[in-house]
């Protein structure tokens, strides 16, 4: 009985060495995602879309030898996107790593400009992402662009000219106060209150009697993760009837489920799935492997991951290797991609324009359409 | 009227806070285990009672009893097949801390995979407060869960003071060869140590399903808690750990009396630092010299 353990362990040890043997005959790229914790559910979107992704690059052999995806974790943390970024360039070595929460982003991008790898955003909104070099590049709109579309909405066409701000104390949350103080002001509104919370924070009832004093016409929310619901939901419990106001972390399925988020008004881009082949491709697998409705999250994340594709493979007809320095190049030489969503152009700095939309939550996943 | 908002919002997380922390501390005080597990404990309550009430409609005392049972074995496998073989080899704290802490991993992510990641809420008109004056709110939980939190001191109290298996696990705590001179089995009063702490900490993960939601990663928060109200009530002590669970929850809300949102948390530690350099037995506690 023992020995035939230890011949099936050896077997079993064996067919992993000769399963990594082969693997290293791949082209790798990376992705440091938050996959555990209280902004894990975010990451599974991530990974997910990417897979999908690299599932089609792989059908659809667009590269000469198999893709595959390193997911690292980086619990949404700069200390732990900051250890899993080193394992991904120095020993995986992989020239692209997705990434995504502004503080992670942020904490990441040196080391990727150092190691000449591309580092890529589909889920951080934060302003400064814009500034973070050559090596660094968003397809999300940062949040700039999404309070330039709402807070002229609110302020302008609804009337709320009142906003309190609810912000969390990382570099996302401070990107936004910034942004509202000029956007507020600029569309003929008041920011009533500033009330910043520390990421930790679970518990937002004194919160709520904070916001009833400021008696605003709107609350923003500029948190994320679990955080972004527990807001909502205990705003809604302790008595803050106003309109919510949110970026693109409103979009998460969770919330969509969540009965107190409901008449919310967030901005998201515009991921229209239905409008080419691709998209409806990407929504219906999305859907047999998660069970949920695509959001823009998952256009950016396969975007991410297919710019890459696009780009590796313009390389390669070219007799060029795979690096970040020719990944670059190579971007700047042709910088628009057909993609779900559909054209997407990257500008100068890294960065995506895409059209931004105001949706309300309404219980269906995606939300209904505002504006 | 700010201030007696932010009191009763205290007093209402004073309440879980308490319901949580006083689980680990009899746990510890019994039986000198570290058992940073207790989180996990807290996050299987608070799922299974989600996942019955709220997705399969199961009647709510059904699916707390169902949480009850889910935590209880929780514990009693802890201190089976992880605790006990361990310190069989009479390891120390260290190795008992890590493979705690590693279960607590492991069931985060079973959660994560078996629940969801994303955040999980129990939806009930419980949690919607009412304006019972002009500016104060009070939602029916808060009543709820602060006469639970009394109930269940009170039902402790009475099984540890009353019932022999309540002072055999004093005992434990005092001289585990006593008890074996009475004739009982430590390892056994160890176990009903596990599974009454387990269970107490289902009151607090319930009430925290219907106010601020569930994620797999709730155990860590949990556990920080539970230490800090341990120490500032005293090592040990139950009553002590539900006094400073209550302490803590007052003192995180009355913060935004006077302080910015952003330093509520931190008063937590304020005080715990306090009660380390000017009250290290906490409010209970038997003060002890070095040798």
């Amino acid at each position: 009985m023992l020995k035939s353990r230890i011949a099936a362990a050896a077997i079993a040890g064996s067919l992993v060495w000769v399963g990594s043997a082969l693997a290293q005959d791949t082209i790798k790229v990376g992705a440091n995602l938050p996959m555990s914790g209280p902004n894990a559910e975010l990451g599974e979107i991530f990974s997910q879309a990417a897979s999908i992704a690299v599932k089609h690059i792989n059908a659809d052999k667009m590269l000469s030898k198999p893709l595959e995806l390193a997911i690292e974790d980086s619990l949404a943390t700069p200390q732990g996107g900051v250890v899993a970024m080193n394992k991904l360039v120095s020993v995986t070595k992989v020239p692209y790593v997705l990434s995504a929460y502004t503080a992670v982003s942020k904490a990441i991008a040196p080391i990727g400009d150092r190691a000449k790898v591309v580092s890529i955003n589909g889920g951080a909104v934060g302003p400064d992402l814009a500034q973070l070099g050559d090596y660094f590049w968003n397809v999300i709109p940062l949040v700039n662009f999404e309070a330039e579309v709402l807070i002229p909405f609110v302020v302008k066409e609804k009337g709320l000219k009142n906003i309190a701000l609810i912000f969390v104390d990382d570099p996302l949350g401070e990107a936004v106060q910034k942004v509202l103080r000029v956007e507020v002001p600029k569309a003929g509104g008041k920011l009533v209150g500033e009330l910043q919370v520390q990421r930790s924070t679970q518990q937002f009832a004194s919160i709520a009697a904070k916001v009833r004093e400021l008696k605003p016409d709107a609350v923003y929310i500029a948190s994320f993760g679990d955080q972004e619901n527990q807001i909502i939901k205990q705003l809604r419990d302790n008595g803050v009837t106003q309109q919510l106001l949110s970026y693109s972390a409103m979009s998460t399925p969770s919330i969509a489920a969540l009965p107190e988020a409901k008449g919310g008004w967030y901005t998201v881009q515009s991921a229209d799935f239905n409008s080419s082949a691709l998209g409806q491709r990407v929504a219906k697998e999305y859907k047999e492997l998660s069970g949920k409705g695509a959001n823009a999250y998952v256009a950016n994340y396969y975007n991410a991951i297919m710019v890459f594709g696009i780009l590796a493979q313009q390389l390669e007809k070219a007799g060029k290797p795979i690096t970040g320095p020719n990944l670059l190049e190579q971007r700047r030489a042709s910088p628009t991609f057909d993609l779900v969503g559909g054209k997407m152009t990257f500008q100068a700095n890294g960065t995506v324009a895409a059209p931004v939309q105001i949706r309300e939550v309404d219980g269906t996943g995606p939300g209904k359409l505002i504006k | 009227m700010v201030f007696l908002q932010l009191f009763l919002n205290g007093l209402q997380l004073g309440a879980i806070y308490a319901l949580t922390a006083v689980g680990f501390s009899l746990i510890f005080g019994s039986t000198k285990i570290f058992h940073v597990a207790h989180g996990s404990a807290f996050a299987i309550g608070g799922y299974i009672y989600w996942w019955l009430a709220s997705k399969l409609n199961v009647p709510w005392p059904l699916a707390a009893l169902a949480a009850v049972v889910a935590a209880s074995v929780f514990g009693l496998f802890m201190e089976r097949f992880i605790y006990r073989p361990i310190q069989r080899h009479e390891a120390s704290f260290f190795t008992v801390f890590i493979a705690a802490f590693g279960v607590s991993l492991v069931i985060q992510n079973l959660i994560g995979t078996v629940f969801g990641r994303g955040m999980e809420t129990v939806s009930t008109p419980l949690s919607r407060s009412v304006e019972i004056m002009d500016g104060l709110f009070v939602a029916p939980v808060a009543a709820i869960s602060i006469g639970v939190a009394i109930l269940v001191f009170l039902a402790l109290s009475y099984f540890l003071e009353r019932t022999h298996v309540g002072i055999a696990m004093r005992a434990l705590s005092q001289n585990p060869d006593l008890v074996r001179v009475f004739g009982l089995d430590p390892g056994r009063v160890a176990q009903w140590a596990f599974v009454v702490g387990s269970a107490v900490v289902v009151p607090g993960a319930i009430f925290t399903a219907m106010t601020a939601g569930l994620n797999p990663a709730i155990g860590t928060h949990v556990m920080l808690v539970s230490l800090a109200a341990t120490i500032v009530g005293g090592i040990g002590s139950v009553r002590g750990a539900a006094a400073g669970g209550m302490l803590l929850g007052l003192a995180e809300n009355l913060a935004y009396w006077k302080l910015d949102p952003q330093w509520s948390e931190a008063v937590t530690f304020v005080v715990l630092f306090a009660f380390i350099i000017f009250r290290p037995s906490g409010f209970f506690g038997s003060p002890t010299t070095a040798k």
